[in-house]
């Protein structure tokens, strides 16, 4: 199953670097862990479970101007329409992948969907993805160039969205890759894009990820941090 | 616990997939295109199995482009069918890894 889940994944990232729109897209959520593999190649790196979900960021303001019809376009592969929450935004469903797109929530917030009429789809407004559009890396992966966010920013973000989550499972989980990052950051020896990333962020921020950091007993991270 | 939550998101997902295509399959329709020569034109049937017997209904004459529209169906309909039947193995799968036993 974890063989047709990467196949179907990276036909899925290559159908979208086809047509232009991959450059546009930002690879957020479990499935960037996968993408990290090179940036810590030698380290203690251990991606942990994923999800079916690929969730895509889309940048706002957009940058794509042209209308890709997504869910025609990968219809062929088995991929469905379906709606989620109250308000039913659009995800694509395969029993091996969920592909779905996310909108960096600002102002106010709604709980409505996030209308993206050139790409046939609607996406769901989160907190804080501003900051994970603003520090991304290029990822080479099979002739193709994926967008992520920096794994300073994915722990970083990890860390002040953990206090967030309704499920607690999935705050165990973000605490877990977070600080799996920041591990493989120890390992490296080198905190500079580390402190970079976290120096550019709000001080309301910074001062939530200083306050979460000692909440995990993690006076070790909070020290590289605030040095 | 992380894992058995996991499990319980996958199941879920794995429920409403199933939904999705069984509402997928039902719009499609049913039955395969049957291209029959009477006096040198070609008039088309639908082959349907209609509780347990197979039907042949008359269509008449299609434009090309009809009958790619019901190859690509045909194409479409076993896919899902493929899909829906790998559904239903994974929602067995989880539902009986959800039942083991916890470490206490």
């Amino acid at each position: 199953m974890e063989k047709k889940k990467y196949e179907l994944c990276l036909e899925v990232l290559s159908r979208f670097a086809k047509v232009g729109l991959l450059d546009k897209l930002v690879l957020i959520g479990s499935w960037c862990l996968y993408f990290y593999e090179d940036f810590f190649a030698g380290l203690n790196y251990l991606p942990s479970i994923r999800t079916r979900d690929i969730d895509l960021l889309v940048p706002l303001p957009q940058k794509n101007k042209t209308e890709i019809d997504v869910p025609k376009m990968l219809e062929d592969l088995g991929f469905v329409v379906g709606f989620i929450g109250s308000k039913g935004y659009m995800r694509l469903n395969h029993p091996e992948l969920i592909v779905e797109f996310l909108v960096p929530e600002r102002g106010r917030g709604s709980d409505k969907p996030f209308p993206l009429p050139n790409l046939k789809m609607s996406a769901q407004p989160l907190r804080y993805l501003d900051f994970l559009a603003a520090n991304t890396m290029r990822v080479k992966f099979d002739n193709m160039i994926i967008n992520v966010p920096h794994p300073a920013a994915y722990g970083l973000h990890k860390l002040i969205i953990y206090k967030r989550r309704r499920k607690k499972d999935k705050a165990d989980k973000d605490i877990q890759q977070a600080l799996m990052i920041f591990g493989c950051f120890e390992e490296m020896g080198d905190f500079r894009k580390l402190k970079e990333i976290f120096r550019s962020m709000p001080k309301k921020w910074q001062s939530n990820v200083i306050r979460n950091l000692s909440d995990l007993d993690r006076k070790d991270i909070k020290e590289i941090l605030t040095s | 616990m992380i894992i058995k939550n996991v499990l319980e998101e996958e199941l879920n997902n794995s429920l409403r997939m199933k939904k999705l295509y069984e509402e997928k399959l039902k719009k499609l329709g049913k039955g395969s295109l049957y291209a029959k020569k009477i006096k040198g034109k070609v008039y088309y049937y639908l082959i349907k199995r209609i509780k347990g017997k197979v039907h042949l209904v008359y269509i008449g004459k299609l434009s090309q482009e009809r009958i790619d529209e019901y190859g690509k169906e045909k194409i479409l309909r076993a896919k899902y069918r493929k899909l829906l039947s790998q559904t239903k193995k994974q929602i067995l799968f989880l539902k009986r890894s959800l039942r083991g036993k916890e470490e206490v």
